[in-house]
């Protein structure tokens, strides 16, 4: 850039060299302006869904598991396709290595350096990875070869492998080509550098076969100094430096072909940890819903005319809502601007409350059971110690409770209807799979004169559907959810062979706390 | 596809010339959205949001003047509106000691050309980009700049002269420009009358 065009036209001089100023987004872009312009193209069907949660699964899986995802180390030891290239150029023109001992001995000599670098260098670490995934034309850049030029005649005695890491610090701080990749990067390391350290400590890094063609020429540059021990930074002359400075600039005018620039760029987008991508998209959820549970009586029998199979089987029972109560944590996943795929474990409790007279001793009496062979209906002999004659005086009152305690898998949509300033409105549907674990069950008896408790005739599994909507309030981290939540129950309680159906339903307010990983 | 095709495809909610539209405007305004942005993912938000607003809108557009400035105002409202969205940038537009605030030397890159000037305006503190953006490149009058960000006509100008000014500190101090000389004054010899 010309020194001399200060023209005192500040603004003009802004604008003009800003207008020049392009990026090219991601496709990430297009697809979300895409589904967001259609969505009827990329309604998101029940397969679609379950795809979605395979996948979620599986790339959980590989982020938690045996993969190495924050494995910067795998990838500057192993994914190295260019090194080979690389190394025969550098071979070819005798410029950078003149190894005084065997292979093997560099080898072992470049493991140990290479790992004690990686613990505690974390730029060196970066222009590690930088270096081996760029392209052969960035590594051939003059600027490479001549601090390469510069570094191999700096053979003085004294000093320590540490300076020569710290001189190539210091250039890879000098060479701000690196400074986007260099910033993602070193993030990245200072969060997982516990993890990194338990990884270079494992067998993992002491059993990777470092073939001696993988090590990339700058490598050997860092294994043959660090075994000499003879390269100090203070040993860089004035003049030296000078010609580094100079290298930087003339790179600086020459550098930035376009092939270049859209390499850099695109870099720093494409090489983010995998692991980041997913998290923005991700969120962790806790919420409670309070409730208030209802529910709805009916009978189907076969060729009974008892009082049970003729009379409205809701009127006959003292019956109250119970309290109840949802709780649960999830994993929400955006996988379009205004899309939510959630998935996690709920707990429910269920209570609903029948007004009944304790009797003085068991009475005998029935139930109504279906036959399953047969399908017709019989009664079945139980004993009972509540009466539905509800406060008759003569009895002491007591209050029955109906209750379940549920454990449930629930997966949901959530659809942000619109946003403004830092609030949210969403509307959701979940199934929840569900798994019935505990509870009680009073079954009103054939003659409806007694309740009978009988916790063995209620349903294992049943299957539960919830709407639901809800403000999402943006806070500082978290983010903070209110509405009314339905719960509907879709088979009944009780086992098939009961005559007896009940399908609850509960009605509460959900709270929701939000955060992102 | 010429632009007047693309916007008659637009019009009628055609994918194919809105993928062309978007192709061949959103280089310029990503650039746009980097410049007020924190980095490059909130720019694409920006961008994302940005071009949903024009294919929703786009039946408001009147032929009047190019349509790259009429996208290019609504990508700069979108930006202003993420940006009021963010606590920090209501702090950051009331900032009245600027003497407080220093750049750290490395916050500066040294890519080249119109990079390194994007660059330099991203290194300033987020009021005073936004305001300098607003003001020196995308060409709003204070009054304007005002109204967008809720601050006081006032608070613009000083914003932005502050603005200015450490912008100018650091392209002199990355050799983009150089200080401008002091004009020398020639005082003529006063003839005896």
């Amino acid at each position: 850039m010309d020194n001399d065009f200060y023209t005192g036209e500040f603004e003009q001089l802004l604008k003009e060299k800003t207008d020049l100023f392009r990026m090219f987004p991601s496709k990430r872009v297009w697809h979300s302006i895409y589904n967001n312009l259609h969505p009827s193209r990329r309604w998101p069907s029940v397969i679609m869904s379950l795809l979605l949660m395979s996948s979620l699964s599986f790339i959980g899986y590989l982020n938690t598991g045996g993969n190495n995802s924050n494995g910067h180390t795998t990838l500057a030891i192993t994914k190295n396709p260019n090194a080979i290239n690389n190394q025969e150029t550098a071979e070819n023109k005798n410029i950078f290595f003149s190894a005084r001992k065997t292979q093997k001995q560099t080898i072992v000599n470049y493991n140990t350096s290479f790992a004690d670098v990686i613990t505690n260098e974390t730029d060196f670490l970066t222009y590690t990875i930088v270096k081996n995934n760029r392209p052969n034309y960035i590594y051939n850049t003059t600027a490479v070869k001549e601090f390469a030029k510069l570094v191999s005649n700096k053979n003085t005695e004294q000093n320590s492998s540490k300076n020569f890491e710290q001189a190539v610090d210091t250039y890879i701080k000098s060479n701000k080509n690196f400074a986007d990749i260099a910033v993602t990067n070193k993030r990245q390391y200072a969060k997982n550098k516990k993890r990194r350290s338990q990884i270079i400590n494992s067998n993992e890094l002491s059993t990777v076969n470092i073939e001696s063609s993988l090590i990339t020429t700058t490598d050997k540059i860092v294994s043959t100094k660090v075994e000499n021990s003879n390269f100090d930074l203070n040993d860089i002359s004035k003049e030296d430096k000078n010609t580094i400075a100079k290298i930087d600039i003339i790179e600086d005018k020459n550098r930035l072909k376009n092939e270049e620039k859209v390499w850099i760029e695109n870099y720093a987008l494409q090489n983010k940890l995998a692991g980041k991508k997913w998290k923005q998209h991700l969120a962790f959820q806790i919420y409670v819903t309070p409730a208030v549970n209802y529910r709805k009586l009916t009978t189907e029998s076969r060729g009974s005319t008892t009082a049970f199979a003729t009379a409205d089987i809701n009127n006959v029972i003292s019956q109250k809502p119970g309290f109840g109560i949802e709780a649960g944590a999830s994993i929400n996943y955006a996988f379009a601007n205004r899309m939510q795929l959630k998935t996690g474990l709920q707990l429910n409790y269920t209570n609903y409350n029948i007004d009944a007279d304790q009797t003085n001793h068991p009475i005998i009496t029935t139930i109504l059971l279906n036959d399953p062979n047969t399908g017709y209906s019989y009664s079945a002999a139980r004993t009972s110690t509540t009466s539905n004659v509800f406060n008759s005086g003569a009895l002491q009152p007591v209050t029955l409770h109906n209750r379940t305690y549920q454990i449930s898998l629930p997966i949901a949509l959530a659809y942000k209807l619109s946003s403004e300033n830092n609030v949210d409105w969403f509307v959701g549907i979940s199934a929840q799979p569900t798994y019935v674990f505990g509870g009680n069950a009073h079954l009103i008896s054939t003659d409806l004169k007694s309740y009978v408790s009988d916790p063995s005739s209620i349903s294992t599994w049943n299957l539960n559907f919830g709407f639901e909507t809800y403000m999402n309030f943006k806070m500082r981290s978290y983010n903070l959810q209110v509405g009314p939540q339905v719960r509907y129950q879709v088979y009944s309680t009780y086992r098939k062979y009961l005559a007896l159906i009940e399908k609850p339903y509960a009605v509460g307010l959900k709270f929701g706390l939000t955060k992102g990983f | 596809m010429t632009e007047e095709l693309m916007l008659n495809g637009c019009l009628r909610n055609n994918a194919t010339s809105q993928e062309a539209l978007y192709s061949h405007f959103s280089p310029k305004m990503l650039g746009i959205c980097y410049r007020f942005a924190k980095n490059r993912e909130d720019a694409e938000d920006m961008l994302q949001e940005g071009f949903i607003k024009v294919f929703t809108q786009i039946h408001q557009y009147r032929n009047e003047g190019a349509l790259e400035g009429w996208i290019r105002r609504i990508v700069v409202h979108t930006c202003i509106n993420i940006l009021k969205k963010n606590k920090k940038f209501s702090d950051s537009v009331d900032i009245t000691n600027a003497n407080s605030i220093r750049i750290r030397e490395e916050m500066i890159p040294s890519i080249i050309q119109a990079k390194q000037v994007v660059e330099c305006i991203r290194s300033l503190p987020l009021g005073y980009k936004t305001v300098l953006n607003l003001y020196a490149i995308e060409g709003y009058s204070h009054k304007e700049i005002a109204l967008m960000l809720d601050i006081e006509e006032s608070t613009s100008r000083s914003q932005y002269t502050r603005a200015k000014a450490m912008l100018e500190e650091i392209l002199i101090r990355k050799k983009i420009i150089q200080k401008p000389k002091k004009k020398i004054k020639f005082y003529g010899a006063v003839s005896p009358s």
